[in-house]
C-alpha cells in the first residue's frame, strides 16, 4: 500500500512541477484576504481586551487556516475529473490498493498546501508578523497543516465520490471556506463574539485548528492549548481519512 | 478464456443491465460484442474487470474467479476504457513506468517492456513528449501498449476506435489483429462500428436487452440471411402497414421480414425482381410508400434482425452514470412524477405525448441515417449494391456520404433521440409555437445534412412546405388522440 501510493504521489508530484503556478493559484485569496483584512482591522488591536499586540499577528493563523480550505477543499473536483476521464477506472482494474488511490490524492493535496503555507508565513513576516521561525515551532505549523489539509482533502473527495457532479461540491467548497471561518475565532477574538457564535465555535473544527496554529505561532509555546487543538485535529483528520476511503470503496458496486 | 454463466445485474435505480448473459471466449480468440446501448455492453464489461459487482451468476476470466479472486484476475487482465485513461501531462514513457509500477514490476522489467512496446505500437519517437502532444491515434496505441505492460492473458478494448478517423481506426485495427496473432491475447471488444466487429472478430456476440441473443462468426451471421434485403419506409403511420408486414410474411418470394421502428426489412432472395411485387402489394393495400431500397445484407441487418434496431441510431451507453442515479431520485419513479403520469392517465399514454411530436423527425433522420450507412458500405465493401427508387420527394434521402459525415449526421440523429422529451414538453405546453420548435431543433442537423447533400436525390429538408404539411398532419392528429 505504500509503494502504491508513493508511485501515484510521485505522479501527481511530477504534474504539480510541470505546472508550479497552477499549484499557486488557489494561494491568490488568502493572501489577499491578508492584505485586505489587515488594513481593514488594524485599528481592532487598540480596542481594550484585544489579545495580541497587532491584528497581523492576531489573524495569522487564520490566513493559514484559509490557506488550508483554499486549498485542499478543492481536491474533489479533480478526482471527479479522474474518475470521468477513465483514469480512475484504469488504477481500479490494477492490483493496487483502493486505500491507496485516497491516500496519495489527499497527500499531494496536504503537501500543496504545507509549500503554501511557507509563502504565507513568509509574506506575512515581511509584512511585519511577529511570529517564530524557531525550528520546532516551525515543525508543528506545518504538521497542523498536512493534517488539516488531509481533513478537508477527505471532505471534499468524500463529498465528491458522494455527489457524483461538480455543482454541489463548489457549494460544500464554499462552505466549507468563508462560514467556517467567520464561526470560529480566526478573525474576531473569542470575547468580541455573541454568545451563539461561541457555542457553534465549539463544533468547529477550524475553530480547533485556528488554536493548534496560534498556540505555536508565538515564541513560547501555549501546550495546553496546542494539545487540545492537535489531538482534535487528528481526530477530525483520521475520521475523514477513514469516512473518505469507505466511500471510495463503494464507488463502484 | 473467459466464461460467463447466467450473469445478472440490477443497479440500484432498479434498472437490469444484464439478465442472463452467457458467454464462452477460448484461448486467442476476438470476441466482439455487439448491441444497442443500454444492452449490458459495458456492464458486461465491468464484471467481468473487477471493476462492477453483480447480482447472481459464475463469471471466471483466465480461470479466476471474479467474485472470489478479483486480485488475480487483475493482475491476469489489461483494460482499454473508452475514455482514455492516460495522464495528458505526463509523457509517455512516464504514463507506462507508473503502469507497470502498479503492476509491482521490477524497475528493468518496466524498461524493457517499454522498449518493447514502444517500437512494437511504433511510438518510439513520441515517448518522451507529453501525451498532450499526441494524436489521437498515439494516444490510443499507448493507451493499449499500457495496458499490455504487465503481459497479461486477456484484453478488455471497450469502443477502442470511437472518434477516430478512418486511417487510424484502420492503422489500430492492424495493431489489434497483431497483437492477437503475435501474444495469442484473449481479446474481448465491444464496438459501434459493424465493419469493426466484420474485420477484427472471430466470434461477434450480438446483445440485446441484457441478453447474448447469438453467437457465431461474422460470415456465418451474414449467410444466415442469403439474398437481398428490400427496405421500406412508409408515409403514414398507421394499423395498416401492420397488416400489409403480416401479409408479405405469407407471400412466397418474402424469406422474412422485420420491423425497425417504422422501417420494414424484407428479406428476399431476389431485390430486383421482389421490388416491384412489393410495390404492387402496397398500392393495392392503398399504403404510401416513402422510400424503397435494396441491399445484400451486411451485418447491420443480422443486427437488426436480432434486436429489432439499427446500431447507427442509439444513444449513449456505460452502466449506471451519475445522471442516471440523479434520475432516479427525480425521475419516474419519484412521487410528483407518478402523480403528474397518473393525473396524465397512463404510461401509454405518456408515451404516446412523447411519440407524436418527436418521433417522425427522428425516424426521417434514422432513414437518411441507414441510407448513407448503406453506401458508405457500397463504397468500402465487397459487392453491395443499393438502389433508391422515389416515390416521394419529402422523404427522399441523401444518398452519398463520407463516412466521417456520416459519422456527423449519427451525432445529429443521436441528439435528437435524446431530446424527445424536451421536445413532448414543448408541444404540450404550446402547441401554437410548435412550427417555432419545428424550425429551430431540425435546424441544428441541418448544416451537416447541408454538406452531405452532393449527390443526393432529393432533400429531407425539414423546412420545406411539404414537410411542414406532413407535421401539420402529425399535429391534428396528436390532438385528436389527446383529445380523446
Amino acid at each position: 500500500m505504500i509503494a502504491d501510493t508513493w508511485h501515484l504521489y510521485n505522479k501527481y508530484l511530477i504534474i504539480s512541477l510541470r505546472m508550479p503556478l497552477w499549484s499557486l493559484f488557489s494561494l491568490i485569496q488568502p493572501l489577499l484576504w491578508l492584505f485586505i483584512f489587515t488594513a481593514l482591522f488594524s485599528n481592532f488591536a487598540q480596542l481594550p481586551g484585544f489579545p495580541g499586540d497587532t491584528y497581523l499577528d492576531y489573524f495569522l493563523p487564520g490566513v493559514l487556516m484559509m490557506t488550508v480550505l483554499f486549498g485542499s477543499s478543492w481536491s474533489g473536483v479533480s478526482l471527479l475529473r479522474e474518475i470521468n476521464s477513465g483514469t480512475v477506472d484504469k488504477l481500479l482494474v490494477s492490483p493496487i490498493s483502493r486505500a491507496s488511490i485516497v491516500l496519495s490524492r489527499v497527500l499531494h493535496s496536504a503537501s500543496q498546501v504545507v509549500a503554501q503555507a511557507l509563502i504565507v508565513l513568509a509574506v506575512a513576516w515581511m509584512l511585519g508578523a511577529n511570529f517564530s521561525w524557531h525550528p520546532l515551532n516551525l515543525f508543528l505549523i506545518l504538521s497542523i497543516m498536512l493534517l488539516l489539509g488531509i481533513a478537508f482533502a477527505c471532505l471534499s473527495n468524500g463529498f465528491a465520490i458522494l455527489s457524483q457532479r461538480e455543482e454541489p461540491l463548489v457549494i460544500m467548497g464554499n462552505m466549507m471556506t468563508l462560514p467556517l471561518m467567520f464561526f470560529s475565532s480566526a478573525m474576531v477574538p473569542e470575547a468580541f463574539m455573541p454568545e451563539w457564535i461561541q457555542t457553534a465555535a465549539l463544533v468547529n473544527p477550524v475553530e480547533y485548528g485556528v488554536d493548534a496554529l496560534r498556540a505555536v505561532l508565538t515564541k513560547e509555546i501555549n501546550t495546553e492549548l496546542f494539545l487540545q487543538g492537535f489531538f482534535v485535529t487528528l481526530a477530525i483528520t483520521l475520521a475523514a481519512l477513514f469516512w473518505a476511503i469507505s466511500a471510495f470503496k463503494g464507488l463502484r458496486d | 478464456m473467459i466464461s460467463i454463466k447466467g450473469l445478472k445485474k440490477t443497479y440500484l435505480s432498479g434498472a437490469t443491465a444484464v439478465n442472463g448473459v452467457d458467454l464462452e471466449i477460448g484461448a486467442g480468440e476476438i470476441l466482439a460484442l455487439l448491441g444497442p446501448n443500454g444492452a449490458g455492453k459495458t456492464t458486461t464489461i465491468k464484471v467481468a474487470t473487477t471493476l462492477s459487482g453483480f447480482d447472481e451468476g459464475e463469471v471466471l476470466v483466465a480461470s479466476h474467479n471474479v467474485d472470489s479472486a478479483p486480485e488475480l484476475v487483475r493482475q491476469a487482465i489489461g483494460y482499454v476504457a473508452q475514455e482514455t485513461g492516460i495522464d495528458y501531462f505526463l509523457t509517455g514513457r512516464e504514463n507506462m513506468r507508473l503502469q507497470g509500477q502498479l503492476y509491482h514490476m521490477t524497475k528493468s522489467d518496466i524498461r524493457q517492456r517499454i522498449d518493447e512496446l514502444s517500437q512494437y505500437f511504433k511510438i518510439n519517437d513520441a515517448l518522451d513528449n507529453l501525451v498532450s502532444t499526441y494524436s489521437g491515434g498515439n494516444r490510443r496505441k499507448l493507451d493499449i501498449a499500457c495496458a499490455l505492460i504487465h503481459r497479461p492473458k486477456v484484453l478488455f478494448l471497450d469502443e477502442p476506435t470511437l472518434g477516430l478517423d478512418t486511417q487510424s481506426r484502420q492503422d489500430l485495427w492492424r495493431y489489434i489483429r497483431r497483437i492477437n496473432e503475435d501474444l495469442g491475447l484473449t481479446i474481448l471488444l465491444t464496438t459501434h462500428y459493424l465493419e469493426e466487429a466484420d474485420k477484427l472478430a472471430h466470434k461477434v456476440a450480438i446483445i440485446n436487452q441484457g441478453q447474448i441473443k447469438i453467437i457465431d462468426t461474422p460470415l456465418a451471421l451474414k449467410q444466415s440471411i442469403q439474398g437481398d434485403v428490400v427496405s421500406i419506409s412508409f408515409v403514414n403511420e398507421s394499423t395498416e402497414n401492420q397488416t400489409f408486414f403480416w401479409n408479405l410474411k405469407t407471400q412466397d418470394y418474402v424469406k422474412d421480414a422485420s420491423w425497425e421502428g417504422n422501417n420494414l426489412h424484407i428479406y428476399v432472395t431476389n431485390g430486383p425482381q421482389a421490388i416491384p411485387k412489393i410495390m404492387e402489394a402496397a398500392h393495392e393495400a392503398l399504403i404510401e410508400i416513402g422510400q424503397i431500397s435494396f441491399s445484400q445484407p451486411s451485418l447491420d441487418d443480422v443486427f437488426i434482425r436480432y434486436t429489432g434496431a439499427s446500431l447507427n441510431s442509439k444513444s449513449e451507453d456505460g452502466g449506471e452514470q451519475w445522471w442516471e442515479k440523479w434520475a432516479g431520485k427525480a425521475g419516474p419513479n419519484n412521487k410528483w412524477a407518478k402523480k403528474w403520469q397518473q393525473e396524465n392517465n397512463t404510461d401509454e399514454n405518456w408515451q404516446q405525448k412523447q411519440k407524436t411530436p418527436s418521433q417522425a423527425p427522428v425516424e426521417q433522420w434514422q432513414n437518411n441515417n441507414d441510407a448513407s450507412s448503406n453506401t458508405e458500405f457500397t463504397g468500402k465493401e465487397k459487392t453491395q449494391s443499393t438502389n433508391s427508387i422515389e416515390t416521394e420527394k419529402k422523404t427522399a434521402a441523401p444518398v452519398k456520404s463520407t463516412s466521417e459525415q456520416n459519422e456527423n449526421w449519427q451525432d445529429q440523429a443521436e441528439k435528437w433521440q435524446n431530446s424527445p422529451g424536451e421536445w413532448a414538453n414543448q408541444w404540450k405546453e404550446n402547441k401554437d409555437d410548435l412550427s417555432q420548435a419545428w424550425k429551430t431543433a431540425p435546424q441544428e442537423g441541418k448544416s451537416s445534412d447541408d454538406e452531405t447533400q452532393k449527390g443526393s436525390v432529393g432533400t429531407a429538408d425539414p423546412t420545406d412546405a411539404a414537410s411542414k404539411q406532413a407535421w401539420d398532419k402529425n399535429a391534428s392528429q396528436w390532438q385528436k388522440k389527446s383529445d380523446d
